[in-house]
């Protein structure tokens, strides 16, 4: 019997979604990353054990790659987990409601919330089978009113709610949705473009906090990962 | 009635059934003890020992002086759900276990004066009306008596605001949920309550860790019990978090005993002792298969508290590999003599080594 499991991680080329494969990589997890950028993803991949790696380039909102990341993870055994990591920022630099462009908005709900209900649905039964889990990358733009940020704070909130039910429908399965703070990663630039973001922590600072949440299956809920850091030891 | 009488255990029948007798309506607790007037603790509970074949009776508050310092009590943190739905034509639906594709085992009951009673009605592909708009289709039979059925719309939160307790005839009137669930019921998901909990009460739990005795909880979602004669349970949905996974393993290396509150406790750490290679318990969560018999040894747990068990039931089978059938047979005897009330507001029993 084996004790590999799998999990399916989207927009994993680069930030959190690329250290959260390394880090479940790194713990004897089989992983299935996707991205948009063909490229990227590959050299992302690179970097990922080969034998349990799976790379698929695409866009989470086209049905036909949804169906080939569950394919990917039914073909590795089953899935055990979905990290929804995948976003987008939706307009930048970051436009005040007032003016917001409507079909950019649109196009932001469908990445970060449609389609990743759209992929749970998709691996719901295995999960149910597995005692498996669903974790949402959010942000506390979904529960602060931080100027500039409605459009794509409107759309976590909207990830959240469905979260949130879908955790009270679902009790074989742990539903987490976890803010992961203010990272030094390419979204965050493009919500501040020029300006030096280096004093925010890297991706990989709060990979510990969820591979605790993942490791110790605690209960379904929401999360800041600040709060799931392990103390710094003293000697 | 003697006692020769009630006891049968009729060696050469069949061997699915571990133990028959005769339980005398007198001995069914019909409603919880609180109204009869006794504390939740205020329970019986005998108490045997396979070593020495010692069988005692106490009550159940005096649990933590039986136990020792270092023994670990893992408990079912599943709570009872509200799993009946009566229909007006004169049925009731019981929701008894989620499947992984959605569907859900259901028995489907005859209303019957106070309580209900078996049905076998139904066919497949049937639309039941249910309260408040709901509809459930019948996909197929599943077993003899429960159905595999889609609900068209969230089980757990439709059966929160539309349901009511699993109530069986010997019960004769209902009661609030409240009176279903237990101390340690924190997770929504049995459709019945995992009765050898109820009696814990917060003196109680106190009592037993300032003695040293450690509590540790898993998840295991019972379903409907209304078994037939003899027949096996069926695969029940069960969580064993890493943290009990880990206190498990410890107290049994360091010479602990691990007793399970509950047969449902049993069931899931006998299961989570064979999802991994080596002989412990891993962290897991999945569907609790495994049967308990006296065939399959014991793995990962040492005693048990439990309630007392219908004639022939499959529980008597787990029970007999915990202290054999001749101890258990002499148990049961005991309890009929003193006069020791069964079902779930009922006395307790501990089988130690």
């Amino acid at each position: 019997m084996t004790n590999t499991k799998n999990a399916v991680i989207t927009g994993a080329s680069r930030g959190l979604g690329l250290a959260l494969a390394r880090g479940l990589a790194y713990e004897g997890w089989s992983v299935v990353v996707d991205a948009r950028d063909g490229g990227a993803l590959r050299s992302a991949a690179a970097g990922l054990p080969p034998a349990t790696t799976v790379a698929l380039p695409g866009d989470i909102t086209d049905p036909a790659h949804r169906a080939s990341l569950v394919r990917a993870a039914d073909d590795l055994g089953g899935p055990d987990l979905l990290i929804n990591n995948a976003g987008t920022l939706g307009a930048s630099p970051l436009p005040a409601l007032a003016d917001y462009p409507i079909g950019q908005l649109r196009a932001a709900f469908e990445v970060n919330v449609l389609a990743p209900l759209e992929l749970t649905q998709l691996v719901l039964p295995a999960l149910r089978r597995r005692g498996g889990a669903v974790l949402s990358v959010t942000s506390d733009a979904a529960i602060e009113a931080h100027t500039g940020w409605g459009g794509y704070g409107a759309a976590k909130a909207a990830l959240e709610q469905a979260s949130n039910v879908l955790a009270a429908e679902e009790n074989l399965v742990r539903v987490w949705w976890v803010d992961p703070g203010d990272l030094r990663t390419r979204m965050h630039q493009q919500a501040y473009p020029g300006q030096d973001i280096s004093d925010r922590p890297s991706a990989e600072t709060v990979v510990p906090a969820f591979l605790k949440l993942i490791r110790e299956r605690l209960p379904s809920g929401r999360y800041r990962a600040a709060e799931l850091m392990p103390p710094v030891a003293v000697s | 009635m003697t006692l020769a009488a009630a006891l049968d255990p009729g060696p050469g029948t069949d061997p699915r059934v571990a133990l028959d007798f005769v339980l005398p309506a007198e001995l069914e607790a019909h409603e919880p003890p609180e109204a009869r007037g006794t504390a939740r603790d205020g329970v019986a509970l005998m108490v045997s020992r396979g070593l020495t074949g010692q069988i005692s009776h106490h009550a159940f508050a005096g649990l933590p002086a039986l136990l020792l310092p270092g023994d670990l009590l893992v408990v079912n943190n599943s709570a009872t759900l509200p799993a009946a739905v009566p229909l007006p034509t004169g049925l009731a639906v019981h929701f008894s276990t989620p499947l992984p594709d959605g569907d859900w085992l259901v028995e489907l009951r005859a209303t019957a004066g106070p309580a209900t009673a078996a049905h076998r009605g139904g066919s497949a592909g049937q639309r039941l009306q249910l309260p408040a708009g709901a509809a459930l289709t019948l996909r197929g039979r599943f077993s003899g008596r429960l159905w595999r059925a889609r609900l068209s719309t969230a089980v757990l939160p439709y059966l929160l605001r539309h349901g009511e307790p699993i109530r069986y005839s010997y019960v004769r009137r209902p009661w609030p949920i409240g009176s279903y669930q237990t101390a340690f019921g924190t997770r929504p998901g049995s459709a019945e309550m995992p009765s050898a909990s109820r009696p814990f009460t917060p003196q109680v739990i106190t009592a037993l860790v300032a003695r040293g005795i450690t509590v540790a909880p898993l998840t295991l979602h019972t379903g409907v019990s209304s078994l037939e004669d003899d027949e096996d349970p069926y695969p029940e949905p069960y969580d064993v978090p890493p943290a009990t996974a880990r206190l498990v393993n410890l107290t049994r290396r360091h010479g602990g005993r691990v007793i399970a509150v509950g047969t449902t406790v049993v069931r899931a750490l006998e299961t989570a002792a064979r999802a991994a290679a080596s002989p412990r318990v891993a962290a897991s969560a999945g569907w609790a298969g495994h049967v308990v018999t006296r065939e399959s040894p014991l793995l990962a747990v040492d005693g048990l508290i439990t309630g007392l068990h219908e004639p022939r039931s499959s529980h008597l089978r787990m029970l007999a590999a915990f202290v054999g059938l001749d101890l258990l047979s002499r148990c049961y005897g005991a309890a009929l003599d003193h006069g020791y009330l069964w079902h779930e507001f009922g006395d307790l029993h501990l089988l130690l080594p």
